[in-house]
């Protein structure tokens, strides 16, 4: 083996040595994160976490005075998110699908283009903005804050992931895939159901599940559109609570501060189970 | 065969009617953002309004002006997207690449998966809680906020983005490809740099650009740790503010002209975001030709 | 690795399970009524309300996006009340039709500091107001230590913290400086946000009290229910008659004691009585005086005012003080009342 060899393997080594390194730095933050939610957090989780409403300053302060553990749940938050969230889905899945779709059909064009870049552009658009549109659009014309608002903010926040990972993952697939597809004399619909999309599931998902993700910790909008709810609300046109909403009502609220690691740990749990149960269904489904 | 073109055409009609949608939605949020900014901007005049660093909310006198929020947005955004590169591409290559299919790949991938379900609010409080006793502790900030504390709160937060979407393109490199550079004698390394960067680059680059948007929007982490202070930031360990901290922080109680005021940042973040989209479109090209 | 999947499957249907349960314990309500406004008040508003919840069929929702959110709220008219803790202006008060200001209960802004060993701190209202503008920038300075002088005042740097966000706290906190000193009057003034010359920002009270609780040598303002409930440490400040008050839920009742407008809009800071906390503040809750306005029907506007006429009444301000919130003083009570009773649905008042 001559030098040029040797150097090459060596420079090869040490990239992978460097790829493992960084790879399992990149693990520390979320240790040191969820230490200190499961270290906060785990007392709070019980029976009653799922199925009781927040409990009020009052109860906080009295269970604090008497050593025992705050009353009351999230039950308000964990159904507003649900039901917000699965609003959004699904109408932010399938437009942002056949978005995506189209956009990778059309690589050129202005109007392609155009749109291709205005979705760049939404999802710098901070989450407060958003909010700010959704009142604007749903709040004040209803004349009421509602979970219909809050979802309309989700399904603006959610589209730009799944438009641009649709896209780039169609564009990933060998032309050859649609072509032996369509020369069987496929309609193109058939194609992209049949064969396109479910070779692309796994970057689909991906994109699916980090939308899904975001939304679901997110803050700001819902202030400013689901407003909150004391109690479990299914009502669409009625404020409506949420784990994020219900999370920065304990951060301002002097005696229920100790809910705020529960709640975020809870919603860590459900994210993770959801990543789980997507991973699964996609590997399934992957050729 | 009529069959085929008929449900073609609905189906190329219902594509295009989606991506209407994105359209009519930022139509929608540039038309109500210039009406609603459209006092304030009136007042100071578009230009001047960006270049002017005052931001005075008292009664009396009021002043508005974009720039220490410009140059703080662009700051936290690009050091964090800088500090996420090498330790986001690591693991798309890490999941994607070398250990593709294996269980410990799973597992990073999960991890990953978990840091994008943190809510924002609890990386800003673990970056207030956490992290600004360590800054001080080392030395590094006197306050412990600042834009580098926020950054790196926030190269934590887009490193899923980055990695889970440039993972997927990298493992969609076709085999055939990388047989082909193998059997030419190239080394691993050289395959990745060679063959999988070139075919998967869009993608990745896609990946890349959705992260920094990401941290360009990011409010809530933000604002608990960049230290609020509304002047240019002199150093990389001095307090600051981002557009969207401040409108975050504001937008309750603002009205009249602050809210104007306020309104117009956000005009102004949207603009921003689409010349760095446009920017990095461009080099991209550059690469590509 | 598939044992961990079913696991996590099951969890998550079982959560879905759960929470539908939840919901079989809804008691039927007649009526809903939505409020926003202020995060000041936000603990007593959720207790409060929870409890007419439970007692009147009617269900309330609360939401803390901050004064300017409700007063935006109200204007726009998707909330049935707004609540604020600064009253409208003159000027804003011509911008909208008809306002009515009920007083809910009452708070006070304290000045919470870290030092070592330093159990009990004295201070007056222009050593604030120059700590604040930078003057004054050592704990040790003649200034304080010649008010405190059993204390050891250590040698280190004040760090003034303030809050980043536009806060009704922050607007009280001012309003009082601006009584007592001219030059923070001239310089910085009163509002919700202001230009702060030194110092740290941080966002909400929380936000402050953290940055306090954990920076040897910092001072902070922040809400009293938040200072009590939290036990931290705070100054007794120097009011209008010359005593030093500790805050406390008596000394900011006292605060009210003086005349009140009829309208129940008026600062309270700086009060003469002579056991007033000199930084106590009232919050209120805003509807409009003619409550028939787009398709709002007599049911809700009737919901509305019976609303507010509770919280009034002896059972809402018993709760006050249960979450360190101070209760009117029969005066304003009386004042607030009348006040209610101008509010019409057309032209029928709706309070007999």
């Amino acid at each position: 083996m001559n030098d040029t060899i040797k150097i090459r393997i060596v420079k090869d080594k040490i990239f992978f040595g460097i790829i493992c390194f960084l790879s399992s730095l990149t693990v520390i933050p979320l240790i040191a994160i969820l230490w200190q939610l499961l270290r906060k957090g785990y007392r709070q989780i019980n029976w009653h976490f799922f199925t009781q409403s927040a409990p009020s300053t009052l109860d906080a302060m009295m269970a604090q005075a008497s050593g025992s553990l705050i009353p009351g749940g999230v039950a308000n938050g964990i159904t507003g998110t649900f039901l917000m969230v699965g609003m959004a889905a699904v109408v932010a899945i399938p437009v942002g699908i056949f978005s995506g779709i189209y956009l990778a059909d059309k690589q050129k064009g202005i109007y392609a283009s155009v749109i291709r870049f205005l979705t760049d552009v939404l999802q710098g658009t901070p989450s407060i903005v958003i909010g700010i549109i959704a009142y604007a659009w749903v709040v004040k014309p209803l004349g009421a804050y509602s979970a219909l608002a809050g979802a309309t903010a989700m399904v603006i926040m959610m589209l730009p992931l799944i438009v641009r990972s649709t896209e780039e993952t169609l564009k990933m697939l060998p032309e050859s895939l649609k072509e032996a597809a369509l020369a069987l004399g496929a309609p193109y619909w058939s194609v992209m159901f049949r064969v396109l999309l479910p070779s692309a599931f796994g970057g689909l998902f991906t994109g699916i599940l980090l939308a899904v993700s975001r939304v679901m910790g997110e803050t700001a909008p819902l202030m400013m559109t689901a407003l909150g709810c004391t109690a479990v609300n299914w009502n669409v046109l009625k404020p409506t609570s949420a784990v994020p909403l219900l999370i920065w009502q304990f951060y301002n609220d002097p005696n229920l501060i100790d809910m705020i690691w529960s709640s975020s740990l809870f919603l860590m749990i459900l994210i993770l189970g959801l990543n789980l149960i997507a991973k699964q269904v996609a590997q399934k489904w992957r050729i | 065969m009529r069959q085929e073109n008929i449900s073609d055409l609905f189906f190329r009609r219902a594509l295009f009617v989606a991506s209407i949608f994105i359209l009519l939605i930022c139509a929608g949020m540039v038309y109500a953002m210039v009406s609603g900014s459209w006092a304030g901007l009136s007042k100071f005049g578009f230009f001047h309004f960006f270049f002017s660093s005052t931001w005075d909310p008292t009664l009396g006198h009021e002043q508005y002006g974009a720039l220490s929020f410009i140059v703080g947005t662009l700051l936290t955004s690009v050091l964090a997207l800088g500090f996420c590169l090498p330790f986001s591409l690591s693991v798309a290559l890490f999941i994607g690449e070398y250990f593709k299919g294996k269980k410990v790949a799973n597992v990073i991938s999960s991890v990953i998966d978990l840091l994008a379900g943190i809510p924002s609010i609890v990386y800003g409080l673990w970056g207030f809680y956490t992290l600004r006793p360590l800054m001080q502790g080392w030395g590094l900030s006197e306050q412990g906020f600042g834009i580098l504390t926020a950054s790196l709160v926030l190269s934590i937060m887009i490193i899923p983005y980055a990695a889970s979407l440039s993972a997927e393109f990298i493992r969609m490199v076709p085999r055939q490809l990388k047989e082909g550079a193998y059997s030419l004698g190239a080394t691993h390394f050289e395959v990745v740099r060679s063959v999988m960067f070139p075919a998967s680059g869009s993608g990745i680059f896609a990946s890349y650009v959705l992260a920094l948007g990401r941290a360009l929007g990011e409010t809530m982490a933000v604002t608990m740790l960049i230290g609020n202070t509304n002047d240019l930031p002199t150093s990389l360990t001095a307090t600051g503010n981002t557009m969207a901290s401040i409108i975050a922080n504001q937008f309750g109680e603002a009205d009249g002209l602050k809210l104007s005021s306020l309104i117009a940042l956000g005009l102004m973040l949207f603009l921003i975001t689409a010349v760095i989209n446009f920017i990095g479109k461009m080099i991209m090209k550059k690469f590509t030709v | 690795m598939i044992k961990v999947m079913k696991l996590v499957n099951y969890f998550f249907i079982a959560t879905a399970i759960l929470v539908m349960a939840a919901c079989g314990g809804k008691n039927k309500s007649n009526a809903s009524l939505a409020g926003a406004g202020a995060t000041f008040p936000l603990p007593y508003y959720t207790l409060a309300f929870k409890t007419y919840q439970d007692a009147h069929q009617t269900e309330v929702t609360y939401g803390g996006i901050g004064s300017g959110g409700g007063i935006r709220s109200l204007k726009d008219k998707v909330v049935d009340f707004a609540a604020s803790d600064a009253f409208l202006s003159d000027a804003d008060m011509k911008k909208m039709p008809a306002v009515v200001h009920v007083p809910t209960c009452m708070g006070a802004v304290v000045l919470a500091y870290k030092l070592k060993d330093v159990k009990s701190l004295k201070l007056t209202g222009d050593i604030v107001a120059d700590i604040y503008m930078g003057k004054i920038t050592k704990w040790n300075d003649q200034r304080i230590s010649s008010i405190n002088p059993n204390v050891a005042l250590p040698n280190k740097s004040i760090v003034p913290v303030y809050r980043s966000d536009g806060s009704g706290t922050t607007f009280v906190f001012s309003d009082y400086l601006s009584k007592i000193s001219p030059s923070w009057k001239s310089s910085i003034g009163s509002g919700k946000s202001l230009k702060w010359p030194v110092g740290i920002a941080s966002k909400g009270n929380p936000g402050v009290s953290g940055t306090v609780s954990q920076t040897e040598g910092a001072i902070g303002y922040v809400g009293s229910e938040y200072a009590f409930a939290q036990k931290i440490a705070y100054a007794q400040l120097k009011n209008a008659a010359g005593k030093f008050i500790t805050p406390s839920l008596q000394s900011i009742s006292a605060a009210a004691t003086g005349d009140m407008p009829k309208d129940t809009r008026c600062m309270i800071t700086n009060s003469p009585a002579s056991d007033a906390y000199p930084i106590s503040c009232f919050t209120w809750l805003l509807i409009y005086k003619d409550q028939k306005y787009g398709s709002r029907t007599l049911g809700q506007a009737t919901s509305t005012v019976k609303l507010l006429n509770w919280i009034l009444s002896d059972e809402a301000q018993k709760l006050t003080a249960k979450v360190n919130y101070a209760p009117l003083p029969k005066k304003v009570i009386d004042n607030a009342e009348a006040q209610l009773k101008t509010v019409t649905y057309g032209s029928t008042p709706l309070l007999k």
